[in-house]
């Protein structure tokens, strides 16, 4: 059917705009991160360098940030995981009456918008230590950990949730009936079986902990976590050494899902060998190698290391040289233009009753000839002293486009100069 | 029940140990990080603005006076209203429902093909490559968007050279960039319940209407979306409340005239030092965000047990 | 170590619905004993009452003359073998067998050592180490068998533990979980749906139908000489005929039928069970008990008109309908290597004696 293809193509178009939208915006910035022009921009690109990434490195304020948001993330995990778990299990022992009640209670700190999670916090405990006269309650690393705690306990929860419902509750029953005690039966048929939950829920709890804002601005007092850093930063002193850490974490996070598909292939492949054995086709499943020698783990490992490697050196050979050739087109450039805005000018004075379209069109040749002479004029205070042959003729050359370019922004310029020339002679 | 026999036999389940933590953990969570909290921030915001000397003193008694901020401004005066704040408060939640309605749409095809097309290892890397971006801090996001959207960003840089544009033209300034970096935000939560909602669709009922001669517009209106309403109202409340709470990417984008509720708040609490005003804004933002979600679940007949992930 | 069991005046009710009613049962120790009955009669209820998983709204459990009352499941002497087996699937095999002796502190080396042992009562040496995934079906059946008598119980208690497993398997481990218990000497208590389970294997079964124990008999009693109806046609195939007594003599009683007056032996002489003249009566008839009337005597003759014969290997099976009737009738006839004899549609006489018809009251029958 034609309208299948057309909906098909559309559909792939539709998709291909969607990830463009996705990940344009990482892409471009990672990009930045290596162009050494001091604002983050890909166009112009200056110099390939990696010298955003020692600015980086050495920024103080980043480096407490990201100690700061280790601890919390720790003190987080900590806290939010038990919390989980304990409230996973009570949801099925709550009566049935009361269980709709209390999903909803223990849910609502993730609907609770994080702004009002951290005032909330941030008052109450505030009061609290007033109160109670203990002023370590009242410490910016100690709130962060608690407001946070709050709404990652019930992600957490939601882990330890859908992994017990895979649970099946017969074994319980059948350790009971073998002899255990119930605290037997928890460390020993459910815990081990939680195991994986325990693990998913921590990487979790760490992960929304060290990514937090909302909460974090308000409950971090006068210390400060990677992403309050971050976020001062980025609103009132942007340079690329921010691309830089967003490249690193695009990295690190390429790195850990390419690991983690790495690690689902290989449980896969352990399962289907169960499965094997189970119908006899085989006797002993085979010893399952190291994930440090699998190929693929080995072969990222290298590309990585080659990645970086050359990276590095290309970040780091020449740059210096590159960056005076840059500095030096730039400084020649931005020379041209005061030139050219100045001689316009000096032109448009001496003859105030041109239009700026016949201006435009004999200025080219006056141009050319008249900035020799200027040049002794102008020399002290703007031109820096660039008179080579060949940057006469890039002269020529650059002011050709340059006055047609600035034709129309000088447009505006030119009637107030003859406003005011005007306003002069009356 | 019998309080006394649930007793009984919950600690007989578990055993003395297990039973205990339970309790003590679950509680302290409930009252103690959940609820006290809230309330404590519900008192606050009724009361004046005192220096700690005066807490609990002759001073301290009830007041709306930040709710009437709020609603008439320091004029105090019936007749003029505070259009500022009023105006932010309004323009926040349209904007909120605006991006949550545009997440919406380009997330529902996405996660269509996801669910019902995509196969096996492709399908996995497909998802993969969903969360991948989202694992980037929301800060580094809405940074990536401010060099995106900037003077001399890709943007312009792209618009000029193709020729739409002859100047650069300021993104930040018109909203653009706000909005564009919001409908980004959370494009996850948006298509995650989307698409397991669509994929539990049994696939033999396309096949069966697509038999019968529907379109394709009706297939998706009369059986996809009706089923996966669950996943669209589990999608657009996290979306609209996340949005409409949404802090980080107003004060990286927005230009002079787009602030956003979030930072009212933020700024009684820094620059205002009026913390009891602060907690009564951050009140209504709440509760209106609550409101309107749970009319709009009135309204499409959705359940809140079915919001999880 | 064995012990008995007994339910005394047992009532479980859950809200207004009774699961099981004024049960009273004495299960010897060292026997092997079923409870038959459909699904959903209360027969897994019961099990529960004696494993410890819940309590009885009335009535005592004792076990080897003790009252269980209160006592919980992992203090009674007892160990079950769950439906869905219930295996504990993050241990090895051998670990799963010594999990009651590693509850209770004992060593390492020695619970293997007694795993091992199990290992080989089930005949599954060298499996120990393998996780219980790996193994098929009739062999995770053996692991829980061994898991449960690692417990060392007096009473072990199985649910309808060959429901998963397909026809060979069920029918091989019938004569194995028969030997198995017969070796150890424990007490079996083994609850079923499937009447040829619980026939070959137990010394006792009780029939249960919505919560009330039927009868209590060995295999053969039950099969020979239902006390009910629900019993007559739950077990085994039964040919029935309606009637009202019209005389009774001694262990006898004559049924006027709409097949004719059958003379049938009455199950019970005195009691409510009794049948008297003019009570309404069940005549209930074997299909292996009725035969072609090729001009021998019977006690009684039915006329019938063949309608299907259909051959199952060892038994021809003919369906029959009769003058009157409702239902049609079946007969089964050794396949002695030739045909029945009568064609379909053919008018026929069938003949069977007295002892082999079985009159009851009126009563409840087993669902179709």
């Amino acid at each position: 059917m034609r309208s299948d293809k057309f909906l098909q193509w559309l559909m792939i178009a539709f998709l291909l705009a969607f990830f463009a939208y996705l990940f344009g915006p990482l892409l471009i910035m990672s990009v930045t991160a290596f162009n050494s022009s001091q604002f983050p921009r890909v166009a112009p690109f200056d110099c390939f360098s990696v010298e955003w990434f020692n600015v980086l490195i050495q920024d103080t304020d980043l480096m407490e940030g990201l100690r700061n948001s280790l601890i919390v993330g720790f003190g987080v995990v900590v806290l939010a995981v038990p919390i989980g778990l304990a409230g996973a299990l009570m949801l099925s022992q709550v009566a049935p009456r009361l269980r709709a009640w209390y999903y909803t209670v223990v849910i609502s700190p993730i609907l609770i918008p994080g702004v009002v999670l951290g005032i909330s916090t941030l008052v109450f405990w505030r009061m609290l230590s007033r109160s109670l006269g203990a002023d370590f309650l009242y410490d910016g690393i100690f709130l962060t950990i608690v407001g946070q705690a709050t709404f990652i306990a019930a992600y957490s929860m939601l882990v330890f949730l859908s992994r017990l419902q895979r649970f099946d509750a017969v074994q319980e029953e059948a350790a009971l009936d073998l002899g255990a005690t119930h605290v037997q039966t928890f460390r020993k048929v459910l815990l081990p079986f939680l195991k994986p939950a325990i693990g998913s829920a921590a990487v979790l709890a760490f992960l929304a902990s060290f990514e937090n804002y909302n909460t974090t601005v308000f409950t971090i007092l006068s210390d400060k976590t990677l992403t309050t850093v971050l976020a001062s930063k980025v609103r009132y002193g942007i340079n690329p050494s921010i691309s830089a850490l967003a490249v690193i974490i695009v990295f690190l996070t390429l790195l850990g899902a390419v690991v983690f598909e790495i690690m689902q292939r290989r449980e896969g492949a352990r399962q289907k060998e169960s499965a094997r054995i189970a119908r006899g086709e085989i006797k002993t499943r085979s010893k399952q190698r190291n994930i440090m020698t699998e190929p693929a783990m080995i072969t990222l490992a290298v590309i990585t290391a080659l990645g970086l490697g050359s990276v590095y050196f290309a970040g780091t050979l020449g740059v210096e040289d590159c960056k005076q050739v840059a500095k030096a087109e730039k400084r020649a450039l931005s020379q041209k233009r005061v030139k050219e805005r100045q001689t316009l000018q000096m032109f448009r004075r001496a003859a105030p009753s041109k239009e700026t379209g016949a201006g435009t069109a004999t200025a080219p040749k006056v141009k050319a000839k008249g900035t020799e002479g200027y040049q002794s004029i102008f020399a002290p205070s703007t031109l820096e002293g660039m008179a080579g042959q060949e940057n006469k003729q890039e002269e020529e050359k650059v002011e050709a486009k340059g006055t047609e370019g600035y034709g129309n922004i000088f447009a505006p310029q030119n009637l107030e100069d003859q406003v005011d020339s005007d306003k002069k002679t009356e | 029940m019998n309080p006394r026999a649930y007793f009984e036999n919950f600690f007989q389940r578990n055993g003395r140990a297990l039973g205990t933590f339970l309790l003590a953990v679950v509680s302290v969570w409930i009252l103690i990080l959940i609820l006290a909290p809230q309330l404590f921030m519900v008192d606050f915001s009724f009361r004046h603005n005192l220096p700690p000397a005066e807490i609990g003193g002759a001073k301290d008694t009830y007041t709306l006076e930040h709710y009437k901020f709020m609603v008439y401004g320091s004029a105090q005066s019936q007749g003029s209203y505070n259009t500022v704040d009023l105006g932010v408060f309004l323009r926040t939640l349209l904007a909120a429902l605006f991006v949550t309605m545009f997440d919406l749409a380009i997330c529902y095809p996405v996660a269509y093909y996801l669910a019902q097309s995509a196969s096996g290892g492709w399908g996995r890397l497909m998802v993969l490559s969903l969360i991948v971006p989202f694992w980037v801090n929301e800060i580094l996001r809405a940074f990536a968007f401010r060099i995106l959207f900037g003077t001399t960003g890709v943007m312009n840089n792209m618009l000029m050279a193709v020729g739409i544009l002859d100047q650069p033209y300021d993104f930040i300034r018109e909203d653009v960039a706000l909005y564009a970096g919001l409908g980004y935000a959370f494009i996850l939560l948006m298509i995650f319940p989307l698409y397991n909602a669509i994929e539990s669709l049994d696939k033999n009922q396309i096949e069966a209407a697509r038999d019968l001669g529907a379109s394709w517009l009706r297939i998706h209106f009369r059986i996809v979306v009706p089923y996966a309403k669950p996943g669209i109202s589990s999608g657009c409340t996290m979306v609209f409340m996340l949005t409409a709470g949404a802090l980080a990417a107003p004060q990286i984008l927005g230009g002079p005239s787009s602030l956003w509720f979030t930072q009212l708040v933020f700024q009684w609490f820094n620059q205002g030092q009026n913390w009891n005003r602060g907690s009564a804004y951050a009140l209504v933002l709440l509760i209106s965000t609550i409101v309107l979600v749970t009319i709009a679940m009135k309204i499409f007949k959705v359940r809140l047990g079915d919001i999880g992930k | 170590m064995s012990a008995n069991v007994e339910l005394q005046d047992v009532w479980i009710r859950f809200g207004d619905f009774v699961a099981a009613r004024e049960v009273n049962i004495n299960i010897q120790e060292g026997e092997f004993f079923s409870f038959l009955g459909p699904s959903g009669c209360g027969k897994t209820t019961l099990l529960r009452a004696v494993s410890g998983f819940l309590e009885p709204s009335q009535g005592n459990v004792l076990i080897g003359g003790k009252n269980m009352a209160g006592i919980g499941p992992n203090k009674r002497p007892t160990a079950l073998i769950f439906q869905n087996l219930a295996l504990f699937p993050l241990m090895a095999v051998w670990e799963n067998i010594a999990f009651s002796l590693e509850v209770r502190g004992v060593g390492k080396v020695q619970r293997r050592k007694k795993a091992e042992e199990l290992l080989e009562l089930i005949a599954l040496p060298d499996q120990g180490d393998k996780m219980c995934h790996e193994l098929s079906g009739g062999q995770r059946q053996r692991v829980a068998i061994a898991r449960a008598l690692a417990a060392e119980p007096d009473v072990l208690l199985l649910d309808e533990p060959l429901s998963a497993l397909d026809l060979k398997l069920r029918q091989h481990m019938r004569t194995e979980l028969r030997a198995i218990q017969q070796r150890v000497g424990i007490t079996f208590i083994y609850i079923t749906h499937d009447q040829g389970e619980a026939l070959t294997m137990s010394d006792h079964v009780a029939v249960m139908s919505e919560g009330i124990i039927e009868q209590v008999a060995d295999g053969n009693t039950i099969y020979d000489r239902p006390e009910t109806p629900f019993v007559a046609s739950f077990v085994g195939e039964n040919n029935l005929f309606r009637g009202r007594v019209t005389d009774v003599d001694g262990d006898y009683a004559l049924v006027d039928t709409n097949v004719g007056s059958i003379r049938g032996r009455r199950e019970a002489t005195a009691g409510e069970h009794a049948l008297k003249k003019n009570d309404m009566a069940f005549v209930f008839v074997r299909p292996e008990s009725l035969k072609f009337a090729n001009g021998e005597k019977f006690d009684n003759t039915i006329g019938a008109n063949i309608h299907t014969e259909e051959f199952e290997g060892n038994f021809w099976q003919v369906y029959m309908d009769v003058a009157g009737g409702d239902k049609r009738i079946k007969m089964s006839m050794v396949n002695d290597g030739g045909s029945p004899g009568h064609e379909p549609g053919a008018d026929v006489n069938l003949g069977f004696s007295a002892d082999l018809a079985v009159a009851l009251p009126e009563g409840s029958l087993a669902a179709e």
